[in-house]
């Protein structure tokens, strides 16, 4: 069974951190402890999502090998969990901060590798963390591979968009199967006549897969409230009948057989 | 008249032999002037290999597998890595060897048995090897 899942995608603006968020918070709902990191350190975005305004500590300090992960892990159950446990870990959101992430050399990559493969035993012993969500930065590069090497499950989000398909095959050939990693196909803002029938998703389905045995986890429509949103709601707390949230729900469940 | 036309020949060919040795000489300047000015170029400085994420995607299949494999147990011996890799200890052993070859990995023996670890502070320099 996966406990570390790497939620990511071709091309931005997929709704890596929305499904990231929302699953993370629906596992939490279920009882489980869940530990959520942003890894999007180009373009940190949990922070204003869930209106944190600083944090003593962040991701990047922990892969600077300036404090623990335990310093870094604001608690956040109170105020958005219903019942387990859920604790976040921001990226920082400063352009100080973007700047020198992305100015990191590879000797410091190397080490930041080690660092997401040292949580394993951290969170998931000694903490007894159930599951960590990685949300990622989109496409190839040092932190979002870093984040795929650690994972044990790979969510890679796909739009319709034919750029992003064909990345996402690429990204299937050249980098999850080179690692050997065990992934899943999600496609998201899907325009509901393509999921109007069994043979219209199946086509679509097809499309993204690739003729790739990965299997395609779920299709989610493109919901006009979850857009008109903006990231402002966090619909598995504030609208959990909502379909966008049965669709996670569907998704929780298909990862924990996974 | 024979004695003029023998004399004609061999200032012609003595003229040719001296705008070859001038067309030779210059050319061996523009030579020397090339030497003088690479040598004021400094060498590319030496880049320490290290094992990070695109490095893995660049090795081959099977030393990829052993390199992860490492990566995630900080420091093993090839026994320990083939029980993860499920392939044999003498396999992963030459594999692990051939990246410590390579400069991505040390090598360290603690009584009978050898420990490879991560070369995190890239020692290793490409000109060591």
């Amino acid at each position: 069974m996966a406990k570390i899942i790497a939620v990511h995608s071709y091309k931005g603006g997929t709704g890596k951190t929305l499904l990231s968020l929302n699953l993370a918070v629906l596992y939490a709902n279920r009882g489980k402890s869940v530990c959520l990191l942003d890894l999007d350190f180009r373009a940190p975005s949990l922070q204003s999502i869930l209106k944190v305004k600083n944090a003593d500590y962040w991701v990047n300090d922990y892969l600077n090998g300036v404090c623990d992960i335990k310093k870094v892990l604001a608690d956040q159950s109170k105020t958005h969990a219903k019942r387990g446990k859920l604790l976040i870990g921001f990226a920082n959101p400063s352009t100080e901060a973007i700047r020198e992430m992305s100015a990191k050399d590879r000797k410091w990559e190397m080490k930041a590798l080690g660092r997401l493969l040292s949580l394993k035993n951290t969170l998931l012993n000694d903490m007894h963390i159930d599951y960590i969500v990685f949300d990622t930065s989109p496409g190839l590069q040092y932190s979002s591979i870093n984040a795929i090497v650690s994972a044990d499950l790979v969510l890679v989000v796909s739009g319709m968009d034919i750029s992003d398909i064909k990345g996402t095959h690429r990204m299937i050939d050249e980098l999850y199967e080179l690692f050997e990693k065990k992934t899943g196909l999600v496609m998201n803002k899907v325009f509901a006549d393509f999921l109007s029938s069994k043979g219209h998703r199946q086509e679509l389905a097809k499309k993204l897969m690739n003729n790739s045995n990965l299997p395609m986890v779920d299709m989610i429509p493109c919901y006009c409230d979850v857009l008109r949103a903006g990231g402002t709601a966090l619909f598995a707390n504030e609208n959990p009948d909502h379909p966008f949230i049965k669709i996670l729900e569907r998704i929780a469940d298909t990862i924990e057989k996974l | 008249m024979t004695v003029r036309k023998l004399e004609g020949t061999q200032t012609r060919l003595l003229q040719k032999i001296k705008e070859s040795l001038d067309s030779l000489n210059e050319k061996m300047e523009v030579i020397i002037e090339l030497q003088k000015h690479s040598s004021k170029v400094k060498p590319t400085p030496e880049i320490p290999d290290v094992l990070d994420v695109m490095t893995l995607l660049s090795l081959p299949d099977h030393l990829r597998k052993t390199a992860i494999t490492l990566c995630k147990l900080e420091q093993a011996t090839a026994e320990e890595v083939a029980e993860q890799t499920r392939r044999a200890r003498a396999v992963e052993s030459s594999y692990l060897n051939q990246l410590v070859l390579m400069g991505y990995l040390k090598k360290e023996r603690r009584g009978r048995k050898a420990y490879f670890c991560v070369d995190k502070e890239g020692e290793n320099k490409t000109w060591q090897k």
